[in-house]
């Protein structure tokens, strides 16, 4: 069952068309990651799920209806740019939250939450006692406390310390193991390829991107070659069939013409340098990202 | 309603837990009580150093008269009836023969001994008082001073003066104070209400004699205190909006509610606000007349009109405070809106007066129906002892609740685009946009 469904929705504002006829449907029970490009229309996209624009064209559904108003009361939603009542106590803002969402076993839920995030020693401090980092875990418990069934977080990885990332992350598939339906918006490529099940991303207001990763990656095929060489990225020079070269440093990759061969330019480059490493891999997430959100920024084009 | 309950109950919670609040509340009467009471304390606590005044007496006619005031005030007047002690300056004259060669001269001489400190003031006294001609300043008596407005001394001298100038115009008409003692009774009109039909045993009722205190007092008290209220819990909500705007606090709010529901939350909050200040204020000045032995003052048939009107003054300027805050982007934007939105609050204060004076009058009438002014002007007209036509204060209600109803549909559709637009400038036109397009 699709526990979301947009057909052809599109919202503009004024001259700007922010979504542009979007199909999208989310299936029950799974963690769906939005890319793209900052000002692509992620947000715009969230918000018209969560009903706080409306869209011009289109409908949303929501566990197959659109009346949604009771409905969202199912849903957690973590904005990108959030904010907590610095007056409130911590404890006052969970329950504050818990009780507009209508959630059970608050009390409970509550001491859950602060225990797993460790939070408990700021139950009755102010929230502007907090970190910048605390009050962002508390944003996200309050997102999370009445254990909604379709949990929406809006960049929920930003700002976050490795630490707490991972903690978060943990805390996401365990609560999809639990049953909960997860969006989530990142830039972080690498956090979408590991945690997602399907991807979206929108370019322009366009969906561009849409499916699991391996779909994403074998409409790209195989055409990347990740390579580490003595000489660097100049054991790369004046190569032929080379459509892209990235290089991180110590290792670097190549994007190859649908023409080329791998074992030619291994060839090649075997001539100039010692070979370390020489891997034939689908483009990551990142560089399909790059290749569709820009294209005229390439850092090399030997095509 | 269960969500705007929970976002009105935390509205009312972040209020009154302040300090400020608490600090407000007792303030308010504090400040208003106590300066109330140092008037009392100090009214006749005045400086008690003798006070000497030069006369310059050109009429040659009054000065035994003065002397002998003074010397009467000066032993009987000025001291406690109780202790003894004194609580009030002797009056120490010094007549002065007029310089006719340079009376300007003689004039700044004395001017100069005033602000010297030597004399409190100097009084030159008309020579043709007692005749007066056709040269007005010589029927004149000056009172030259550096405070002459509100000084004391200056109302003293006219009684005196006048009372003996009417003596010696009497002797001169050879009549005996015994025969024209009538001539100066003065008879003052008296205020009255009307008469009317006791409802319950049907007896005729004796019209009362109007209290000038209770006329002017509790209007005023009620439409001051409806003020303040609206002050303290309607008018916040712009900024309070706006900040929970800029600081993205809406938005997450918005995600469990719906912006019309946000929106009513905090107008109920500022509703809860507002009934228990006035709650608290209504008693206590109740409690406190009643201890002052004046509870008919207290207009009990009024009260629930007073919260009606409260109650939907406060939801329509909610609504419209609310409505302009979500619009708002920052404190110059708010600061800008507040004045011109608080004028329909404000404006009916200017016009209490004539409205006191004639509750019945067309002028009065027509304000008080006008929506934004109907709960002040509605309410000062209840509250005087004129009886104003039955159907009015319904009429005044009905066009009210409208009016709110109005306030709120549009308020709604304001708040509901303008708490999630960044950058966009509060303009008429983006208002009237919002209102329209919802």
């Amino acid at each position: 069952m699709d526990i979301i469904e947009l057909r052809q929705v599109t919202k503009n504002f004024g001259s700007l068309t922010a979504v542009d006829d979007l199909d999208l449907k989310v299936p029950m029970g799974t963690i769906y990651g939005f890319i793209g490009p900052n000002g692509s229309g992620k947000t715009t996209t969230i918000r018209m799920i969560m009903n706080i624009l409306y869209p011009d064209q289109g409908t949303i559904l929501l566990f197959g209806t659109r009346q949604r108003n009771q409905r969202l009361d199912h849903v957690g939603y973590l904005p990108e740019e959030r904010g907590l009542y610095k007056k409130m106590k911590v404890y006052d803002v969970l329950k504050f939250h818990g009780e507009l969402k209508n959630g059970k076993n608050l009390k409970q839920e509550i001491t859950y939450w602060l225990r797993k995030f460790d939070l408990t020693a700021w139950t009755d401090k102010k929230v502007e006692a907090l970190s910048k980092g605390m009050a962002q875990k508390l944003q996200f418990i309050a997102t999370v406390i009445d254990r909604p069934q379709v949990i929406i977080l809006d960049e929920p990885f930003s700002g976050l310390d490795p630490v707490n990332s991972e903690i978060l992350r943990e805390t996401l598939l365990e609560l999809q193991k639990s049953g909960a339906t997860i969006i989530f918006s990142t830039h972080d490529m690498n956090m979408a390829e590991k945690m997602c099940d399907y991807i979206f991303m929108i370019h322009k207001g366009k969906k561009v991107l849409d499916g699991t990763l391996n779909d994403i990656q074998n409409q790209y095929g195989s055409d990347t070659i990740r390579i580490q060489t003595e000489l660097g990225a100049g054991a790369l020079e004046e190569l032929k069939g080379i459509e892209k070269i990235s290089d991180f440093g110590q290792v670097q990759e190549i994007r190859l013409n649908t023409q080329a061969d791998s074992q030619t330019i291994l060839a090649e480059i075997m001539k100039k340098s010692r070979v370390l490493r020489f891997e034939i891999t689908r483009p990551s997430l990142h560089d399909i990202f790059i290749r569709i959100a820009a294209p005229e920024r390439k850092e090399d084009n030997h095509a | 309603m269960r969500k705007i309950l929970i976002i009105a109950l935390r509205e009312y919670r972040a209020a009154v837990k302040t300090k400020s609040f608490i600090v407000g509340l007792i303030l308010v009467p504090v400040l208003m009580g106590g300066s109330m009471a140092a008037f009392m304390i100090f009214k006749d606590n005045v400086d008690t150093d003798d006070l000497k005044i030069a006369v310059i007496d050109h009429s040659q006619l009054v000065r035994e008269a003065l002397q002998e005031r003074a010397r009467l005030r000066n032993e009987t007047e000025i001291f406690d009836k109780e202790n003894g002690e004194k609580i009030k300056p002797a009056y120490i004259l010094e007549f002065i023969q007029p310089d006719s060669i340079n009376p300007f001269q003689q004039k700044l001489d004395l001017s100069n001994r005033v602000r010297s400190g030597e004399l409190h003031a100097f009084v030159e006294i008309g020579p043709s008082i007692l005749h007066p001609d056709s040269i007005q300043e010589n029927t004149m008596i000056r009172y030259y001073s550096e405070h002459a407005f509100m000084d004391d001394v200056r109302y003293w001298f006219s009684d005196p003066v006048n009372n003996h100038i009417r003596q010696l115009r009497l002797n001169e008409m050879d009549l005996a104070p015994e025969e024209t003692r009538d001539l100066f009774y003065w008879i003052n009109v008296e205020g009255m209400g009307l008469v009317e039909v006791n409802k319950k045993t049907g007896d005729m009722q004796e019209a009362e004699k109007t209290n000038e205190l209770q006329s002017f007092l509790v209007p005023y008290f009620m439409v001051l205190l409806m003020f303040m209220l609206v002050m303290m819990s309607a008018i916040p909500l712009l900024t309070a909006v706006m900040e929970e705007k800029m600081e993205r606090i809406a938005e997450v709010l918005l995600a469990s509610v719906t912006p019309f529901q946000f929106m009513l939350g905090k107008i109920l909050g500022s509703i809860s606000i507002s009934l228990t200040i006035a709650a608290i204020y209504v008693a206590g000045a109740i409690l406190t007349v009643h201890q002052m032995d004046m509870g008919d003052m207290i207009p009990y048939r009024i009260l629930p009109w007073f919260f009606a009107f409260l109650i939907l003054f406060v939801i329509m300027t909610g609504s419209v405070m609310a409505a302009l805050g979500s619009a708002c982007n920052d404190n110059k934007d708010a600061q800008n809106l507040q004045f011109p939105a608080m004028l329909p609050v404000i404006l009916p204060l200017f016009i209490l007066v004539p409205v006191m004076q004639n509750p019945t009058g067309n002028l009065s009438t027509w304000l008080s129906l006008f929506p934004p002014f109907t709960p002040t002007l509605m309410l000062v007209r209840l509250a005087t002892p004129v009886t104003i036509p039955a159907w009015q204060p319904y009429a005044g209600l009905i066009v009210v609740v409208l009016f709110t109803i109005l306030s709120v549909w549009i308020g709604g559709r304001i708040f509901r685009t303008g708490i999630l637009l960044q950058g966009q400038k509060p303009t008429l036109a983006n208002l009237i946009s919002y209102a329209l397009k919802g």
